[in-house]
């Protein structure tokens, strides 16, 4: 066998395989279209899946410190306080995107992000209320949009300290207030109200929520004004 | 459709305190560091060879012992003014709470037949945790001890405690001068509700439940403002934390709160170990029905909670009919 007749039969061999290779890809990049088709609903089938998230920052008040030590500097542990309420308000912030405002969250049913915030015992509960901790498991075939506006969603922390002055368990009193435009044109105010207890876990990064008394309030509302521009 | 609820509510830190508990007990190794050299209030686990369960799958038992120490004298070389077993049903939210005349004679391990209150200036809590144990045959999870000055304190710390007062009172001793009815009691007040047993008919053993009483009431009172605000915690955990000492974790203070939380304080039971008074080498001392104190013992060891069978008369009955 010359050299020439060895890489003739290997081009040869490589032709069949490419071509197997190709079906295969064409089917799985038909099947997802069919996939994004069937679960996106009304949102877009071409281009990269759901909108964004809107933009949504919790506006936070200045945090309450709650001491242990008879003799500590108040000031010192409301300016740590501040601090602890800027350590988690990321966590909270991302908490009510994902359970509210991520289209390719709600529209989809699919909530499983918020559930990172919790310590494993309170994951499985909250798990139970996903209904009223998040925009709820029907609210793609029930919503256009959700919108937090110019946000009147509010923040407040209380921080009890340890004797030593760390920071022990912080209390976020939440308000969150969006606006949801339903598929048939009427809106829905969304209201969610409550309190999540977070603790440093051992073992483990960052403030976990452990506990929360969480309340929805949702009522009827009027369209907003022309100016608010729906971001989701 | 469930996303038009208009109004629901994931009430869920009552029904978490069982997890919360058993997740944070885990952890709960580390002393909250904070000592004092004259502590006014102590909350400690009555036995250093095992962890409390604190899951909600036992009754957790709590010796509360109120010294007659002074602000200027050490707590525990005083005597037990007053004992209580609080026993706590935290998978039923319920509780119990069992005064023990102060004057009950007893035997003291390595004292010999004493009064109970001696138990503290003999060997301190542990000795007090070891006598009602001998006595009652029920296992202490911890003991919390306080003082007239903390007790006070703490109470001012919560602004008060919204006592119901069953009958008037007039004691010149105590300072304790009240008409009936729900009234907030300040530090002051609270203590000498608590200290009153002169203008009682049945003396100690009336004051002992009138002290039972004004813990129904701040579980109550903590249960009340936790279901409205329940940051609120935070300043009943910081008025115990500031007043006294505990080498528990603050996470296990929390925990013990946050099962305070869920306690329905109607349901709570509050008795105290029936007995008769006599005289023993000069002492006045307090003779405890056995019978009943069986009885009592028995019930509340297999879940903490009472029968409404096992519930003595109250030894404040003739004010209660009046």
């Amino acid at each position: 066998m010359t050299p020439n007749r060895v890489q003739r039969g290997a081009k040869k061999k490589r032709r069949l395989p490419l071509a197997l290779l190709i079906a295969p890809v064409v089917l799985v990049a038909i099947g997802v279209a069919v996939l994004l088709a069937l679960r996106g609903g009304g949102g877009p089938i071409i281009g990269g899946g759901d909108e964004p998230a809107p933009p949504f920052d919790f506006i936070v008040k200045p945090a309450t410190a709650i001491s242990t030590a008879p003799d500590a500097d108040e000031a010192e542990l409301s300016a740590s306080a501040d601090e602890v309420a800027q350590e988690i308000t990321p966590t909270i912030d991302d908490l009510y995107t994902n359970a509210f405002l991520d289209p390719s969250n709600w529209r989809h049913d699919d909530y499983e992000e918020i559930f990172a915030a919790f310590a494993p015992h309170a994951a499985s509960t909250a798990e139970q209320s996903v209904e009223t901790l998040t925009l709820g498991a029907t609210a793609g075939d029930v919503f256009d949009t959700v919108d937090p506006g110019k946000s009147k969603s509010k923040l407040s922390y209380q921080v009890l300290f340890d004797p030593d002055g760390e920071p022990e368990t912080a209390v976020v009193s939440v308000i969150f207030r969006a606006t949801a435009e339903r598929k048939n044109g009427t809106y829905l105010a969304i209201v969610s109200e409550g309190e999540f207890f977070l603790r440093q876990i051992d073992g483990e990064e960052g403030w976990t929520i452990t506990a929360f008394d969480v309340m929805r309030d949702d009522h009827e509302t009027e369209p907003p004004s022309p100016s608010a521009s729906p971001s989701a | 459709m469930s996303v038009l609820a208009a109004r629901r509510r994931a009430a869920l830190l009552v029904a978490l305190v069982a997890a919360w508990i058993a997740g944070s007990a885990l952890g709960a190794t580390q002393p909250a560091g904070h000592a004092s050299a004259a502590p006014l209030f102590q909350l400690e686990p009555a036995h250093a060879e095992y962890v409390p369960v604190l899951d909600g799958s036992k009754p957790i038992y709590v010796l509360v012992i109120g010294s007659d120490a002074r602000p200027d004298q050490e707590v525990e070389s005083q005597r037990a003014d007053s004992l209580h077993i609080l026993s706590i049903n935290p998978a039923e939210h319920r509780a119990s709470i069992v005064g023990i005349p102060r004057d009950s004679y007893v035997e003291i391990p390595g004292v010999g037949q004493n009064k109970i209150d001696a138990a503290l200036f003999y060997g301190g809590p542990d000795l007090v945790v070891q006598t009602v144990e001998q006595l009652t045959g029920l296992k202490m999870d911890y003991w919390a001890m306080t003082g007239f000055a903390s007790f006070e304190q703490m109470v001012d710390d919560v602004d008060g405690l919204v006592v119901d007062v069953p009958f008037a009172m007039s004691d010149d001793a105590s300072r304790a001068f009240f008409d009936p009815g729900v009234q907030r009691l300040d530090g002051d007040n609270a203590l000498a509700f608590a200290r009153n047993r002169h203008d009682l008919p049945a003396g100690d053993f009336g004051r002992s439940e009138n002290q039972g009483r004004l813990m129904v009431a701040a579980l109550a009172q903590l249960k009340k403002e936790f279901n409205k605000d329940p940051a609120r915690l935070l300043i009943w955990v910081a008025s115990f934390v500031r007043n006294g000492t505990t080498t528990l974790a603050m996470d296990e203070v929390l925990d013990l709160a946050f099962t305070g939380t869920a306690i329905n304080a109607n349901k709570v039971e509050n008795v105290v170990f029936p007995g008769g008074t006599g005289m023993v080498g000069g002492l006045s001392v307090v003779t405890l029905n056995q019978e009943t104190l069986d009885a009592i013992s028995k019930d509340l060891a297999d879940d903490g909670l009472l029968k409404k069978a096992n519930v003595p008369p109250s030894p404040n009955e003739p004010l209660l009919e009046g």
